[in-house]
């Protein structure tokens, strides 16, 4: 990022240009939306995606030095992130200590360790469980609650954290506006740190669905059920809009595939994707996982207007993404805008 | 008793008007202000509460589209009178969406917001409101057919989930622990069966301070002999957890002190 990334996306978070109403068939796909309204967003809220950048860095494991490669990560990708104030969110929506659900603890400590080497004025880690009521048996059994307090870091649970409704500038849903908590909203930068998984209703779940998770389930309810039966890939746009990360960072060192993203099983894929722009990431990471990313219908999607889902326009830093291509088995029962009665990040 | 330290916690969720939010700093909204008012018999929680009552006699937070409903544990909150009779009313209203497009077939249960599937907590809320203060309504076999049709492999129930794409779900202590109020002496076997996985589990899930607090309230309501070493150990864990929301504090004041029982029959 160039100049100051961190006020621009507070004032788009607090912006007064509200989503007009928009009068259509309940919970419909996004082709049925799109015939409707060809640009369901914002143009001043969404300028044109311009350049990409993301970098694909070789971890072969949780025990190599993470804080060294997010550094490289975050470096070779020009981010700034001095005197900000950072939030990470990982995916934590369930914990099964058979499984590999969520992000690793060790790669999310390392982050906020390698932020604030970068200057970070302030780190902490918030995510609002999408399964499990209980924040904090999640954090604790999974070894985050541990990990951040090795490193000095504050957790929020964005399950309980003070929050409001905020306007959607994007309308793919018929939800209008959101409650966002205010450690989302007030933050200069988010930086979305999803696990690499498939998923029975998106195709993957990576850093614009991982965003599901800062939705208050106070509100929304444990699994947050009403932004599913929106349209899943709907939701996931506007509510990837909303939250409008400012980075991703995806834990693919060992990620999911098959029955995700709760049930699936471990796949290795030996790697960290980092970029400053989560559209981008997330392409680049359905490509490592073997999965065109123009056939994801919310990813294309958020091509036109949320960032760059087009390969060839993604200026790739560190090693050569198709060094790390490994095919996910799908997720069974995948179907593409389905209307799911659960559903996890 | 309720120990000295979660009143003085739970009031620094507490607003000027007298609602308490989720959190110290955030504004009132119904379910904490109700969990407090449980807790502590905070009268001006109540009359928060009954200020802030929609027209339907709902009580809920809205944004957008999407609004949650939060009626019934606020109706156990209520004392008798006009407020509460509409509260009530709302409960028996509202059901769950057995699915986005096909046709609603019972049983329906409760949703966490309008619309939308009926799940295991709010569900459990709504039979228990029912049962304590409205006996006689068919809802109440409705949202019990819910729970035992989501009831887990083995008992008991997580968020409402219990087999995904073919694969068996475990259950949660939390979500058991609430279910449980709402079988209580509606279906012993249910409840036998739900009771075994809180006993067995809770200290594995005792990481959290809710599921321990509602773990707790669960023993004491079920006169499980767990509740003493249950209570122990949340007496030091709601000491040592600076962090706690109004909701957690709530329940462990309830699971030490009176209990929910108590709480909703006062």
């Amino acid at each position: 990022m160039t100049t100051d990334p961190h006020v621009s996306r507070r004032t788009f978070l607090r912006g007064a240009a509200t989503a007009g109403a928009f009068v259509a068939a309940a919970a419909v796909g996004l082709e049925i939306r799109r015939q409707r309204v060809p640009h369901p967003w914002d143009a001043g809220a969404f300028p044109p995606p311009s350049e990409a950048r993301v970098a694909v860095l070789r971890a072969d494991s949780y025990d190599v030095d993470l804080v060294g490669i997010v550094l490289d990560g975050m470096r070779s990708i020009g981010a700034d992130v001095s005197g900000a104030r950072v939030v990470l969110k990982p995916n934590m929506v369930e914990y099964d200590r058979s499984s590999v659900i969520n992000t690793d603890p060790r790669v999310v400590a390392a982050t906020a360790e390698a932020l604030r080497r970068l200057g970070a004025a302030s780190v902490a880690v918030a995510e609002g469980p999408g399964h499990r009521r209980d924040t904090g048996y999640v954090v604790e059994a999974s070894g985050l609650g541990e990990a951040l307090r090795d490193v000095g870091t504050r957790f929020v649970d964005l399950n309980v954290a003070a929050a409001a409704a905020v306007p959607l500038h994007s309308r793919y849903t018929d939800l209008g506006s959101l409650w966002l908590p205010k450690a989302i909203t007030d933050a200069d930068v988010v930086i979305s740190m999803p696990k690499m998984k498939t998923h029975h209703w998106a195709a993957v779940t990576l850093s614009l669905k991982n965003c599901f998770g800062c939705l208050p389930g106070r509100v929304y309810g444990w699994p947050k059920n009403a932004l599913h039966w929106a349209g899943i890939d709907a939701s996931i746009l506007d509510i990837a809009g909303a939250v409008r990360p400012s980075f991703a960072i995806v834990d693919a060192i060992v990620g999911m595939e098959g029955n995700g993203p709760i049930d699936g099983t471990a796949k290795p894929v030996g790697a960290l994707i980092v970029g400053d722009d989560p559209v981008a990431v997330d392409a680049t990471s359905a490509h490592i996982m073997g999965i065109d990313p123009t056939k994801i219908g919310y990813l294309a999607e958020a091509g036109r207007f949320l960032g760059v889902a087009d390969l060839e326009r993604i200026r790739v830093a560190g090693d050569d993404p198709d060094r790390f291509v490994t095919p996910f088995l799908p997720a069974p029962g995948f179907t593409q805008g389905g209307a799911p009665a659960t559903g996890g990040q | 008793m309720v120990l000295d330290p979660i009143p003085e916690r739970l009031a620094r969720a507490k607003s000027s008007d007298g609602g308490y939010g989720s959190v110290p700093g955030a504004p009132p909204e119904p379910e904490p202000t109700a969990m407090a008012a449980l807790a502590l018999g905070d009268p001006d929680a109540v009359a928060w509460l009954v200020s802030n009552q929609a027209v339907d006699g709902s009580f809920g937070m809205t944004a957008g589209s999407v609004v949650s409903d939060h009626t019934a544990v606020v109706s156990l909150s209520l004392p008798a009178g006009a407020s509460r009779e509409r509260a009530l009313d709302h409960v028996e209203s509202v059901t769950g969406t057995n699915s986005a497009a096909g046709p609603q077939e019972p049983p329906y249960g409760w949703p966490w917001t309008d619309g939308a599937y009926g799940w295991t907590e709010p569900t459990a809320w709504g039979v228990l409101a029912l049962r304590i203060n409205r006996s006689g309504s068919p809802r109440i076999a409705d949202g019990l057919d819910v729970l035992r049709s989501r009831e887990c492999p083995g008992g008991g129930w997580n968020y409402g989930t219990p087999v995904s794409f073919g694969v068996d779900q475990p259950p949660f202590a939390q979500t058991t622990a609430v279910a449980l109020f709402a079988t209580n002496g509606l279906d012993p076997a249910l409840t036998k069966r739900g009771q075994a996985m809180p006993a067995a589990a809770w200290r594995a899930e005792a990481g959290g301070l809710l599921t321990l607090a509602t773990a707790t309230a669960a023993f004491r309501a079920l006169g499980d002999p767990l509740l003493t070493q249950a209570a122990a150990l949340l007496e030091r864990d709601v000491q040592a957890d600076r962090s706690a929301d109004t909701v957690a504090l709530a329940w462990s004041a309830l699971a030490l002190g009176r209990g929910l029982d108590e709480a909703v029959a006062s």
